[in-house]
Protein backbone atom coordinates (compact mmCIF):
# COMPACT_ATOMS: atom_id res chain seq x y z
CA UNK A 1 0.00 0.00 0.00
CA UNK A 2 2.90 2.38 0.59
CA UNK A 3 4.38 1.71 -2.18
CA UNK A 4 1.38 2.14 -4.43
CA UNK A 5 0.93 5.89 -2.70
CA UNK A 6 5.20 6.28 -3.61
CA UNK A 7 4.31 5.20 -7.21
CA UNK A 8 1.05 7.66 -7.21
CA UNK A 9 3.11 10.46 -6.21
CA UNK A 10 5.65 10.11 -8.26
CA UNK A 11 3.69 10.49 -11.52
CA UNK A 12 1.91 13.59 -10.30
CA UNK A 13 5.15 15.19 -9.79
CA UNK A 14 6.02 14.23 -13.58
CA UNK A 15 2.59 15.90 -15.05
CA UNK A 16 3.51 19.26 -14.20
CA UNK A 17 6.46 18.26 -16.95
CA UNK A 18 3.60 17.29 -20.02
CA UNK A 19 0.79 20.05 -19.40
CA UNK A 20 0.64 22.73 -21.45
CA UNK A 21 0.79 26.20 -20.55
CA UNK A 22 -2.59 26.78 -20.93
CA UNK A 23 -3.34 23.44 -18.88
CA UNK A 24 -0.41 24.23 -16.18
CA UNK A 25 -2.40 26.86 -15.00
CA UNK A 26 -5.76 24.83 -14.83
CA UNK A 27 -3.08 22.23 -12.76
CA UNK A 28 -2.12 25.37 -10.12
CA UNK A 29 -5.65 26.26 -9.57
CA UNK A 30 -6.97 22.57 -9.16
CA UNK A 31 -3.99 22.18 -6.43
CA UNK A 32 -4.87 25.77 -4.37
CA UNK A 33 -8.15 24.23 -4.66
CA UNK A 34 -7.82 20.69 -3.33
CA UNK A 35 -5.58 22.00 -0.83
CA UNK A 36 -9.15 24.07 0.42
CA UNK A 37 -11.00 21.17 -0.22
CA UNK A 38 -9.06 19.06 2.32
CA UNK A 39 -9.65 21.15 4.93
CA UNK A 40 -13.46 21.71 4.28
CA UNK A 41 -13.95 17.69 4.14
CA UNK A 42 -12.26 17.79 7.47
CA UNK A 43 -14.81 20.32 8.68
CA UNK A 44 -17.80 18.70 7.00
CA UNK A 45 -16.80 15.15 7.86
CA UNK A 46 -15.28 15.28 11.12
CA UNK A 47 -16.66 17.80 12.52
CA UNK A 48 -20.00 17.77 10.82
CA UNK A 49 -20.46 21.60 9.72
CA UNK A 50 -21.54 22.73 6.59
CA UNK A 51 -19.74 25.82 5.51
CA UNK A 52 -20.93 27.68 2.71
CA UNK A 53 -18.61 30.61 3.08
CA UNK A 54 -15.32 28.56 2.94
CA UNK A 55 -14.00 30.81 0.26
CA UNK A 56 -13.92 33.78 2.46
CA UNK A 57 -11.18 32.35 4.04
CA UNK A 58 -9.32 31.80 0.34
CA UNK A 59 -10.50 35.53 0.24
CA UNK A 60 -8.84 36.61 3.67
CA UNK A 61 -5.58 34.70 3.03
CA UNK A 62 -5.30 35.98 -0.48
CA UNK A 63 -6.14 39.62 0.98
CA UNK A 64 -3.52 39.68 3.12
CA UNK A 65 -1.07 38.34 1.30
CA UNK A 66 -1.64 40.70 -1.24
CA UNK A 67 -1.69 43.67 0.81
CA UNK A 68 1.84 42.57 2.66
CA UNK A 69 3.63 41.98 -0.73
CA UNK A 70 2.57 45.35 -2.05
CA UNK A 71 3.83 46.89 1.02
CA UNK A 72 7.22 45.58 0.68
CA UNK A 73 7.08 42.71 2.66
CA UNK A 74 9.11 39.92 2.17
CA UNK A 75 6.84 37.28 0.10
CA UNK A 76 7.77 34.23 2.30
CA UNK A 77 6.80 35.99 5.62
CA UNK A 78 3.51 37.65 3.35
CA UNK A 79 2.84 33.92 2.11
CA UNK A 80 3.33 32.86 6.11
CA UNK A 81 0.76 35.33 7.15
CA UNK A 82 -2.21 34.35 5.08
CA UNK A 83 -3.19 30.65 6.53
CA UNK A 84 -2.42 32.44 9.95
CA UNK A 85 -4.40 35.99 9.41
CA UNK A 86 -7.43 33.44 7.74
CA UNK A 87 -6.80 30.73 11.12
CA UNK A 88 -7.54 33.89 13.37
CA UNK A 89 -10.58 35.20 11.35
CA UNK A 90 -11.88 32.20 12.04
CA UNK A 91 -11.35 31.57 15.36
CA UNK A 92 -12.55 34.93 15.59
CA UNK A 93 -16.05 34.35 14.22
CA UNK A 94 -15.96 30.69 15.30
CA UNK A 95 -16.73 31.23 18.58
CA UNK A 96 -19.85 32.92 18.31
CA UNK A 97 -21.04 31.00 14.93
CA UNK A 98 -19.90 27.23 15.57
CA UNK A 99 -22.96 27.00 18.27
CA UNK A 100 -25.22 26.85 15.10
CA UNK A 101 -25.68 23.22 13.68
CA UNK A 102 -26.84 22.07 10.46
CA UNK A 103 -28.59 24.90 7.93
CA UNK A 104 -27.78 27.55 10.78
CA UNK A 105 -24.01 27.50 10.46
CA UNK A 106 -24.69 26.98 6.56
CA UNK A 107 -26.58 30.25 6.27
CA UNK A 108 -24.45 32.20 8.90
CA UNK A 109 -21.17 31.32 6.47
CA UNK A 110 -22.74 32.18 3.41
CA UNK A 111 -23.68 35.79 5.15
CA UNK A 112 -20.23 35.82 6.56
CA UNK A 113 -18.69 35.37 3.30
CA UNK A 114 -21.30 37.86 1.37
CA UNK A 115 -20.39 40.71 3.97
CA UNK A 116 -16.82 40.21 4.07
CA UNK A 117 -17.45 40.54 0.11
CA UNK A 118 -19.19 43.61 0.55
CA UNK A 119 -16.86 45.21 2.90
CA UNK A 120 -13.83 44.22 0.40
CA UNK A 121 -15.79 46.21 -2.57
CA UNK A 122 -16.47 49.24 -0.34
CA UNK A 123 -12.54 49.19 1.22
CA UNK A 124 -10.54 51.75 -0.51
CA UNK A 125 -7.46 50.12 1.25
CA UNK A 126 -8.17 47.26 -0.59
CA UNK A 127 -8.67 48.70 -4.22
CA UNK A 128 -12.37 48.38 -3.54
CA UNK A 129 -14.20 46.48 -6.40
CA UNK A 130 -11.08 46.67 -8.54
CA UNK A 131 -9.01 44.81 -6.34
CA UNK A 132 -5.45 44.81 -5.54
CA UNK A 133 -3.21 44.78 -9.07
CA UNK A 134 0.29 44.11 -9.81
CA UNK A 135 1.15 41.95 -6.74
CA UNK A 136 5.04 40.76 -7.20
CA UNK A 137 5.91 37.08 -7.71
CA UNK A 138 6.71 34.60 -4.76
CA UNK A 139 10.10 34.59 -3.99
CA UNK A 140 12.18 32.09 -1.98
CA UNK A 141 15.88 32.78 -0.88
CA UNK A 142 16.22 35.61 -3.54
CA UNK A 143 15.01 33.06 -6.52
CA UNK A 144 12.08 34.14 -8.31
CA UNK A 145 9.42 32.16 -9.00
CA UNK A 146 8.08 34.15 -12.16
CA UNK A 147 7.32 30.63 -14.23
CA UNK A 148 3.72 28.68 -14.22
CA UNK A 149 5.91 25.32 -13.69
CA UNK A 150 7.50 26.53 -10.08
CA UNK A 151 3.79 27.06 -9.04
CA UNK A 152 2.84 23.89 -9.86
CA UNK A 153 5.68 22.24 -7.92
CA UNK A 154 4.91 24.71 -4.91
CA UNK A 155 1.29 23.64 -4.74
CA UNK A 156 2.30 20.24 -5.44
CA UNK A 157 4.83 20.31 -2.10
CA UNK A 158 1.84 22.50 -0.19
CA UNK A 159 -0.66 19.79 -1.00
CA UNK A 160 1.83 17.07 0.66
CA UNK A 161 2.14 19.26 3.44
CA UNK A 162 -1.73 20.21 4.35
CA UNK A 163 -2.36 16.20 3.66
CA UNK A 164 0.07 14.77 6.13
CA UNK A 165 -1.51 17.78 8.65
CA UNK A 166 -4.58 16.39 8.29
CA UNK A 167 -3.78 12.73 8.41
CA UNK A 168 -1.82 13.53 11.58
CA UNK A 169 -5.13 15.26 12.75
CA UNK A 170 -7.32 12.68 11.94
CA UNK A 171 -5.17 9.92 13.47
CA UNK A 172 -4.43 11.90 17.04
CA UNK A 173 -5.91 12.01 19.99
CA UNK A 174 -8.17 14.85 18.55
CA UNK A 175 -9.20 13.08 15.54
CA UNK A 176 -10.44 10.42 17.82
CA UNK A 177 -12.50 12.74 19.75
CA UNK A 178 -13.97 14.29 16.91
CA UNK A 179 -15.04 10.85 15.51
CA UNK A 180 -16.61 10.16 18.68
CA UNK A 181 -18.18 13.72 18.16
CA UNK A 182 -19.51 12.71 14.72
CA UNK A 183 -21.47 9.98 15.95
CA UNK A 184 -22.86 11.28 19.17
CA UNK A 185 -22.41 14.39 20.76
CA UNK A 186 -24.02 14.01 24.11
CA UNK A 187 -21.59 10.71 24.32
CA UNK A 188 -18.80 12.58 23.34
CA UNK A 189 -19.55 15.29 25.77
CA UNK A 190 -19.79 13.18 28.62
CA UNK A 191 -16.62 11.21 27.95
CA UNK A 192 -14.56 14.67 28.05
CA UNK A 193 -14.11 14.92 24.68
CA UNK A 194 -14.13 19.07 24.63
CA UNK A 195 -16.41 19.38 22.07
CA UNK A 196 -16.35 23.21 21.23
CA UNK A 197 -12.93 23.35 21.22
CA UNK A 198 -11.45 20.43 18.99
CA UNK A 199 -14.86 22.11 16.45
CA UNK A 200 -13.21 25.59 16.52
CA UNK A 201 -9.36 23.48 16.13
CA UNK A 202 -11.19 21.89 12.80
CA UNK A 203 -12.20 25.48 11.84
CA UNK A 204 -9.63 27.18 12.27
CA UNK A 205 -7.66 24.48 10.52
CA UNK A 206 -9.50 24.23 7.86
CA UNK A 207 -9.67 27.96 7.84
CA UNK A 208 -5.36 28.05 7.05
CA UNK A 209 -5.63 25.70 4.47
CA UNK A 210 -7.91 27.85 2.76
CA UNK A 211 -5.88 31.10 3.31
CA UNK A 212 -2.48 29.47 2.40
CA UNK A 213 -4.28 28.15 -1.25
CA UNK A 214 -5.56 31.99 -1.04
CA UNK A 215 -1.56 33.20 -0.32
CA UNK A 216 -0.31 31.40 -3.18
CA UNK A 217 -3.46 32.11 -5.45
CA UNK A 218 -2.44 35.91 -5.20
CA UNK A 219 1.52 35.65 -6.32
CA UNK A 220 0.50 33.12 -9.38
CA UNK A 221 -2.42 35.44 -10.48
CA UNK A 222 -0.68 38.76 -9.71
CA UNK A 223 -4.26 40.33 -8.88
CA UNK A 224 -6.98 40.12 -6.80
CA UNK A 225 -10.52 41.19 -6.33
CA UNK A 226 -13.73 40.49 -4.81
CA UNK A 227 -15.38 39.12 -7.94
CA UNK A 228 -12.52 36.33 -7.36
CA UNK A 229 -13.96 34.84 -4.57
CA UNK A 230 -17.66 34.75 -5.47
CA UNK A 231 -20.30 32.40 -3.33
CA UNK A 232 -20.04 30.02 -5.98
CA UNK A 233 -16.44 29.36 -5.88
CA UNK A 234 -17.20 28.04 -2.11
CA UNK A 235 -20.82 26.29 -3.50
CA UNK A 236 -18.10 24.19 -5.82
CA UNK A 237 -15.48 24.01 -3.11
CA UNK A 238 -18.55 21.91 -1.66
CA UNK A 239 -19.29 19.96 -4.57
CA UNK A 240 -15.75 18.70 -4.32
CA UNK A 241 -15.62 17.63 -1.06
CA UNK A 242 -18.99 15.39 -0.95
CA UNK A 243 -18.09 14.11 -4.22
CA UNK A 244 -15.02 13.04 -3.12
CA UNK A 245 -16.60 11.90 0.09
CA UNK A 246 -16.54 13.82 3.40
CA UNK A 247 -13.38 13.29 6.38
CA UNK A 248 -11.08 11.54 3.61
CA UNK A 249 -8.39 13.20 2.27
CA UNK A 250 -8.02 11.42 -0.95
CA UNK A 251 -11.72 11.75 -1.04
CA UNK A 252 -11.05 15.72 -1.13
CA UNK A 253 -8.56 15.02 -3.99
CA UNK A 254 -9.98 12.99 -6.10
CA UNK A 255 -13.21 15.02 -5.91
CA UNK A 256 -11.39 18.00 -6.45
CA UNK A 257 -9.36 16.39 -9.44
CA UNK A 258 -12.56 15.09 -10.79
CA UNK A 259 -14.47 17.96 -10.96
CA UNK A 260 -11.70 20.53 -12.17
CA UNK A 261 -10.85 18.25 -14.78
CA UNK A 262 -14.47 17.69 -16.57
CA UNK A 263 -15.09 21.18 -15.99
CA UNK A 264 -12.09 21.92 -18.01
CA UNK A 265 -12.96 19.54 -20.48
CA UNK A 266 -16.40 20.65 -21.16
CA UNK A 267 -15.19 24.27 -21.29
CA UNK A 268 -12.53 22.97 -23.83
CA UNK A 269 -15.35 21.36 -25.72
CA UNK A 270 -17.78 24.48 -25.52
CA UNK A 271 -14.90 27.20 -27.02
CA UNK A 272 -14.86 25.76 -30.04
CA UNK A 273 -15.75 27.92 -32.91
CA UNK A 274 -19.67 27.53 -33.41
CA UNK A 275 -20.45 26.87 -29.97
CA UNK A 276 -22.51 29.80 -28.00
CA UNK A 277 -20.82 32.20 -25.98
CA UNK A 278 -23.09 31.25 -22.90
CA UNK A 279 -22.25 27.78 -23.49
CA UNK A 280 -18.93 27.19 -20.96
CA UNK A 281 -20.88 29.11 -18.06
CA UNK A 282 -23.81 26.84 -18.48
CA UNK A 283 -21.74 23.16 -19.11
CA UNK A 284 -20.16 24.26 -16.08
CA UNK A 285 -22.91 25.07 -13.66
CA UNK A 286 -25.22 22.00 -15.07
CA UNK A 287 -21.89 19.72 -14.35
CA UNK A 288 -21.66 21.05 -10.99
CA UNK A 289 -25.43 20.72 -9.97
CA UNK A 290 -25.72 17.12 -11.33
CA UNK A 291 -23.08 15.80 -9.84
CA UNK A 292 -23.96 17.09 -6.59
CA UNK A 293 -27.13 15.76 -6.96
CA UNK A 294 -26.44 12.37 -8.04
CA UNK A 295 -23.66 11.61 -5.75
CA UNK A 296 -25.97 12.70 -2.80
CA UNK A 297 -28.61 10.64 -3.71
CA UNK A 298 -27.04 7.57 -5.22
CA UNK A 299 -23.38 7.82 -3.79
CA UNK A 300 -24.02 9.44 -0.55
CA UNK A 301 -21.10 8.69 1.86
CA UNK A 302 -19.02 10.04 -1.44
CA UNK A 303 -16.33 7.96 -4.26
CA UNK A 304 -13.43 7.29 -2.02
CA UNK A 305 -15.08 6.10 1.02
CA UNK A 306 -17.49 4.08 -0.98
CA UNK A 307 -14.60 2.11 -3.04
CA UNK A 308 -12.84 1.51 0.14
CA UNK A 309 -15.68 -0.45 1.46
CA UNK A 310 -16.45 -2.44 -1.72
CA UNK A 311 -13.03 -3.37 -2.23
CA UNK B 1 -42.03 63.66 6.23
CA UNK B 2 -42.54 62.57 2.82
CA UNK B 3 -39.48 61.75 2.02
CA UNK B 4 -40.08 59.41 5.33
CA UNK B 5 -43.63 57.62 3.98
CA UNK B 6 -41.71 57.24 0.84
CA UNK B 7 -39.10 55.11 2.51
CA UNK B 8 -41.49 53.14 4.97
CA UNK B 9 -43.99 52.26 1.88
CA UNK B 10 -41.22 51.19 -0.12
CA UNK B 11 -39.99 48.82 2.78
CA UNK B 12 -42.75 47.90 2.99
CA UNK B 13 -43.01 46.68 -0.01
CA UNK B 14 -39.46 44.93 -0.32
CA UNK B 15 -39.90 43.35 3.04
CA UNK B 16 -43.05 41.74 1.22
CA UNK B 17 -41.20 39.85 -1.28
CA UNK B 18 -38.90 38.97 1.85
CA UNK B 19 -42.16 37.65 3.52
CA UNK B 20 -43.07 35.41 0.60
CA UNK B 21 -40.02 34.20 0.18
CA UNK B 22 -39.35 33.57 3.70
CA UNK B 23 -43.60 32.28 4.13
CA UNK B 24 -42.16 29.74 0.90
CA UNK B 25 -39.14 28.37 2.81
CA UNK B 26 -41.52 27.49 6.52
CA UNK B 27 -44.18 26.19 3.90
CA UNK B 28 -41.21 23.96 2.87
CA UNK B 29 -39.19 23.11 5.91
CA UNK B 30 -42.69 22.72 8.10
CA UNK B 31 -43.52 19.71 6.43
CA UNK B 32 -40.40 18.29 4.78
CA UNK B 33 -37.88 19.45 7.81
CA UNK B 34 -35.47 20.68 4.36
CA UNK B 35 -34.26 23.82 4.35
CA UNK B 36 -35.10 24.88 0.56
CA UNK B 37 -31.76 26.79 -1.02
CA UNK B 38 -33.01 26.80 -4.14
CA UNK B 39 -35.98 29.19 -3.61
CA UNK B 40 -34.46 31.98 -4.44
CA UNK B 41 -34.50 30.55 -7.91
CA UNK B 42 -38.34 29.91 -7.96
CA UNK B 43 -38.61 33.83 -8.15
CA UNK B 44 -35.99 34.34 -10.63
CA UNK B 45 -37.29 31.65 -12.76
CA UNK B 46 -40.87 33.52 -12.49
CA UNK B 47 -39.65 36.69 -12.88
CA UNK B 48 -37.69 35.91 -16.00
CA UNK B 49 -40.75 33.57 -17.29
CA UNK B 50 -42.73 36.52 -16.84
CA UNK B 51 -40.20 38.77 -19.68
CA UNK B 52 -41.15 36.24 -22.26
CA UNK B 53 -44.44 35.97 -21.66
CA UNK B 54 -44.59 39.59 -22.57
CA UNK B 55 -42.53 39.88 -25.01
CA UNK B 56 -44.79 37.08 -26.39
CA UNK B 57 -47.78 39.16 -26.39
CA UNK B 58 -49.55 37.76 -23.61
CA UNK B 59 -51.51 40.27 -21.11
CA UNK B 60 -50.39 41.60 -17.75
CA UNK B 61 -51.88 39.42 -15.26
CA UNK B 62 -52.33 36.19 -17.44
CA UNK B 63 -48.41 36.45 -17.91
CA UNK B 64 -47.74 36.74 -14.17
CA UNK B 65 -50.35 34.44 -13.16
CA UNK B 66 -48.69 31.35 -15.46
CA UNK B 67 -45.43 32.15 -14.41
CA UNK B 68 -46.12 31.64 -10.81
CA UNK B 69 -47.23 28.50 -12.33
CA UNK B 70 -44.45 27.70 -13.58
CA UNK B 71 -42.80 28.71 -10.78
CA UNK B 72 -45.12 26.14 -8.48
CA UNK B 73 -43.85 23.26 -11.14
CA UNK B 74 -40.38 23.48 -10.34
CA UNK B 75 -40.97 23.32 -7.06
CA UNK B 76 -42.89 20.26 -7.48
CA UNK B 77 -40.30 19.12 -9.75
CA UNK B 78 -37.35 20.14 -6.72
CA UNK B 79 -39.65 18.47 -4.35
CA UNK B 80 -39.46 15.30 -5.94
CA UNK B 81 -35.59 15.42 -6.72
CA UNK B 82 -34.95 16.26 -2.79
CA UNK B 83 -37.23 14.43 -1.02
CA UNK B 84 -38.77 11.47 -3.85
CA UNK B 85 -35.80 8.97 -3.09
CA UNK B 86 -36.25 6.88 0.45
CA UNK B 87 -34.26 7.73 3.20
CA UNK B 88 -33.15 11.38 1.89
CA UNK B 89 -31.85 13.39 5.37
CA UNK B 90 -32.77 16.57 5.55
CA UNK B 91 -29.40 17.64 5.75
CA UNK B 92 -28.48 15.67 1.99
CA UNK B 93 -31.97 17.55 0.79
CA UNK B 94 -30.42 21.18 1.55
CA UNK B 95 -27.23 19.85 -0.29
CA UNK B 96 -29.69 18.24 -2.83
CA UNK B 97 -31.93 22.06 -2.96
CA UNK B 98 -27.97 24.08 -3.18
CA UNK B 99 -26.88 21.83 -6.30
CA UNK B 100 -30.75 22.49 -7.90
CA UNK B 101 -30.16 26.28 -7.37
CA UNK B 102 -27.08 25.72 -9.20
CA UNK B 103 -28.42 23.70 -11.67
CA UNK B 104 -31.20 26.65 -12.43
CA UNK B 105 -28.45 29.08 -12.83
CA UNK B 106 -26.91 26.68 -16.61
CA UNK B 107 -31.11 26.55 -17.04
CA UNK B 108 -31.22 30.28 -17.00
CA UNK B 109 -28.74 31.31 -18.45
CA UNK B 110 -29.25 28.89 -21.37
CA UNK B 111 -32.80 30.48 -21.67
CA UNK B 112 -32.37 33.71 -20.85
CA UNK B 113 -28.52 34.79 -20.82
CA UNK B 114 -26.74 36.17 -18.10
CA UNK B 115 -28.02 40.23 -18.49
CA UNK B 116 -30.40 41.51 -15.91
CA UNK B 117 -33.79 41.77 -17.02
CA UNK B 118 -37.38 43.71 -16.06
CA UNK B 119 -40.36 44.54 -17.09
CA UNK B 120 -42.67 47.45 -16.38
CA UNK B 121 -45.26 46.96 -13.26
CA UNK B 122 -48.08 49.33 -12.49
CA UNK B 123 -46.98 53.02 -14.17
CA UNK B 124 -47.53 55.99 -12.17
CA UNK B 125 -46.83 57.18 -8.43
CA UNK B 126 -48.70 59.19 -5.45
CA UNK B 127 -46.55 61.44 -4.05
CA UNK B 128 -43.68 59.78 -4.82
CA UNK B 129 -44.64 56.72 -3.98
CA UNK B 130 -45.02 54.25 -6.75
CA UNK B 131 -48.17 52.84 -7.57
CA UNK B 132 -46.73 49.40 -7.72
CA UNK B 133 -45.42 48.95 -4.39
CA UNK B 134 -49.41 49.44 -3.43
CA UNK B 135 -49.88 46.50 -5.40
CA UNK B 136 -46.89 44.31 -3.79
CA UNK B 137 -48.48 45.44 -0.36
CA UNK B 138 -51.84 44.20 -1.36
CA UNK B 139 -51.49 41.28 -3.15
CA UNK B 140 -49.08 39.80 -0.51
CA UNK B 141 -52.00 40.59 1.79
CA UNK B 142 -54.28 38.44 0.32
CA UNK B 143 -51.84 35.59 -0.96
CA UNK B 144 -50.37 35.33 2.69
CA UNK B 145 -53.97 35.82 4.37
CA UNK B 146 -54.88 32.95 1.80
CA UNK B 147 -52.55 30.69 3.18
CA UNK B 148 -53.45 31.22 6.43
CA UNK B 149 -56.66 30.24 5.81
CA UNK B 150 -55.59 27.07 3.61
CA UNK B 151 -53.86 25.92 6.87
CA UNK B 152 -56.44 26.56 9.31
CA UNK B 153 -59.95 25.64 7.74
CA UNK B 154 -59.17 23.31 5.02
CA UNK B 155 -58.52 19.24 5.28
CA UNK B 156 -55.42 19.53 3.28
CA UNK B 157 -53.90 22.30 5.45
CA UNK B 158 -55.29 20.27 8.62
CA UNK B 159 -52.71 17.20 7.08
CA UNK B 160 -50.53 19.50 6.11
CA UNK B 161 -50.25 20.70 9.99
CA UNK B 162 -50.13 17.33 10.90
CA UNK B 163 -47.26 15.71 8.30
CA UNK B 164 -45.35 19.15 10.22
CA UNK B 165 -46.13 18.21 13.91
CA UNK B 166 -45.37 14.18 13.58
CA UNK B 167 -44.90 12.39 10.10
CA UNK B 168 -45.56 9.00 11.83
CA UNK B 169 -48.81 9.48 13.28
CA UNK B 170 -49.46 11.47 10.08
CA UNK B 171 -48.85 7.99 8.71
CA UNK B 172 -50.26 6.01 10.73
CA UNK B 173 -53.61 8.02 10.48
CA UNK B 174 -53.78 7.75 6.44
CA UNK B 175 -52.01 10.91 5.00
CA UNK B 176 -49.37 10.28 2.25
CA UNK B 177 -46.39 11.87 3.86
CA UNK B 178 -44.45 12.24 0.70
CA UNK B 179 -47.10 13.71 -1.62
CA UNK B 180 -47.83 16.72 1.63
CA UNK B 181 -43.89 17.57 1.24
CA UNK B 182 -44.37 17.56 -2.13
CA UNK B 183 -47.49 19.77 -2.44
CA UNK B 184 -45.66 21.73 0.55
CA UNK B 185 -42.75 22.50 -2.31
CA UNK B 186 -44.77 23.81 -5.19
CA UNK B 187 -46.59 25.80 -2.41
CA UNK B 188 -43.46 26.86 -1.27
CA UNK B 189 -42.33 27.29 -5.55
CA UNK B 190 -45.47 29.40 -6.29
CA UNK B 191 -44.77 31.59 -2.91
CA UNK B 192 -41.15 32.34 -4.25
CA UNK B 193 -42.73 32.51 -7.60
CA UNK B 194 -44.99 35.04 -6.64
CA UNK B 195 -41.91 37.18 -4.98
CA UNK B 196 -39.92 37.88 -7.83
CA UNK B 197 -42.71 38.58 -9.74
CA UNK B 198 -43.79 40.74 -8.21
CA UNK B 199 -40.38 42.92 -6.87
CA UNK B 200 -38.80 42.86 -10.32
CA UNK B 201 -40.64 45.67 -12.45
CA UNK B 202 -39.22 47.91 -9.01
CA UNK B 203 -35.57 45.77 -8.73
CA UNK B 204 -33.85 44.17 -12.13
CA UNK B 205 -33.12 40.84 -11.46
CA UNK B 206 -30.25 38.35 -13.01
CA UNK B 207 -29.67 34.57 -12.96
CA UNK B 208 -27.84 34.80 -9.66
CA UNK B 209 -30.28 37.33 -8.09
CA UNK B 210 -31.43 34.10 -6.00
CA UNK B 211 -28.69 34.35 -3.57
CA UNK B 212 -29.55 37.73 -2.01
CA UNK B 213 -33.16 36.45 -2.34
CA UNK B 214 -32.75 33.15 -0.54
CA UNK B 215 -30.75 34.93 2.30
CA UNK B 216 -33.20 37.73 2.79
CA UNK B 217 -36.09 35.02 2.99
CA UNK B 218 -33.90 33.10 5.25
CA UNK B 219 -33.44 35.95 7.90
CA UNK B 220 -37.23 36.96 7.59
CA UNK B 221 -38.00 33.16 8.66
CA UNK B 222 -35.16 32.66 11.03
CA UNK B 223 -36.95 34.82 13.52
CA UNK B 224 -39.94 32.76 13.94
CA UNK B 225 -37.18 29.68 13.78
CA UNK B 226 -38.51 28.53 10.17
CA UNK B 227 -42.20 27.68 11.63
CA UNK B 228 -43.53 30.60 12.63
CA UNK B 229 -45.18 32.31 9.33
CA UNK B 230 -46.61 35.58 11.36
CA UNK B 231 -43.27 36.21 12.39
CA UNK B 232 -41.84 35.46 9.21
CA UNK B 233 -43.88 38.02 8.07
CA UNK B 234 -43.01 40.55 10.61
CA UNK B 235 -39.17 39.72 10.33
CA UNK B 236 -39.66 40.47 6.24
CA UNK B 237 -41.35 43.61 6.74
CA UNK B 238 -38.48 44.45 9.20
CA UNK B 239 -35.76 43.67 7.19
CA UNK B 240 -37.42 45.70 4.25
CA UNK B 241 -38.22 49.09 6.50
CA UNK B 242 -34.97 49.00 8.16
CA UNK B 243 -32.93 48.31 4.61
CA UNK B 244 -34.74 51.24 3.25
CA UNK B 245 -34.28 53.72 6.60
CA UNK B 246 -30.26 52.53 6.12
CA UNK B 247 -30.44 53.11 2.33
CA UNK B 248 -32.08 56.35 2.28
CA UNK B 249 -31.03 58.36 5.54
CA UNK B 250 -26.89 56.36 6.11
CA UNK B 251 -26.03 54.87 2.53
CA UNK B 252 -27.18 52.40 0.02
CA UNK B 253 -23.68 50.67 0.50
CA UNK B 254 -24.76 49.32 3.50
CA UNK B 255 -28.39 48.10 2.63
CA UNK B 256 -27.13 44.46 1.91
CA UNK B 257 -25.52 44.00 5.20
CA UNK B 258 -28.69 44.88 7.16
CA UNK B 259 -30.31 41.07 6.87
CA UNK B 260 -27.02 39.45 6.58
CA UNK B 261 -26.05 40.89 10.49
CA UNK B 262 -29.73 40.20 11.73
CA UNK B 263 -29.56 37.00 11.15
CA UNK B 264 -26.71 36.40 11.92
CA UNK B 265 -27.43 38.24 15.48
CA UNK B 266 -30.79 36.11 15.63
CA UNK B 267 -28.89 33.10 15.56
CA UNK B 268 -26.00 33.55 17.89
CA UNK B 269 -29.08 34.96 19.98
CA UNK B 270 -31.31 32.23 20.08
CA UNK B 271 -28.10 29.43 19.95
CA UNK B 272 -26.94 31.27 23.12
CA UNK B 273 -30.54 30.64 24.63
CA UNK B 274 -31.17 27.39 23.54
CA UNK B 275 -28.23 26.37 25.45
CA UNK B 276 -28.66 28.05 28.64
CA UNK B 277 -32.02 26.13 28.58
CA UNK B 278 -30.16 22.90 27.49
CA UNK B 279 -27.89 23.47 30.86
CA UNK B 280 -30.69 24.49 32.74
Amino acid sequence: MKWAYLGGALIVAAVPLILTPGQLTTFVLLGLSAMTVVGLSLLMGYAGQVSLGQAAFTAIGAYTCGLLALHHTPPLLALLAAPLAAAAAAVLVGVPILRLRGHQLAFATLALQLILLSVLGDADWAGGAVGLQGLPYLSIGGFELDEDIHYAYVVLVLIALVSLIAYRLVRSRVGRGLRALATGEAAAEASGVPVGAYRLLVFGVSAAFAGLAGGIYSFFLGYLAPGSFPVLLSVEYVVMAVVGGLGSIAGALLGATLITVVVQLLTTLATQPGMPSYAPSVLSYAVYALLLIAVVLFVPKGIVPTLRRSS
Amino acid sequence: MGELLQYLVTGVGIGCAYALTGSGLVVIYRVTRVVNFAQGSFAVLAALTVTTLLAAGLPHGLAEALAVLVAALTGLIAGAVATGKPGTTPQAGLIITLGLGVFAYAVEILLWGDQPRSFAGVPGSIDGIQKHYLLIIAVTAVVLGATALLFARTDLGRALTATAADPYAARIVGINVLRMGLFAFALGGALGGLAGVLITPVQQVSFDSDVALVVSGFSAAILGNLTRPGLTLAGGLLLGVVQALVGGYLSTAYQSEVALIFMLVVLVARAGRREVLEAA
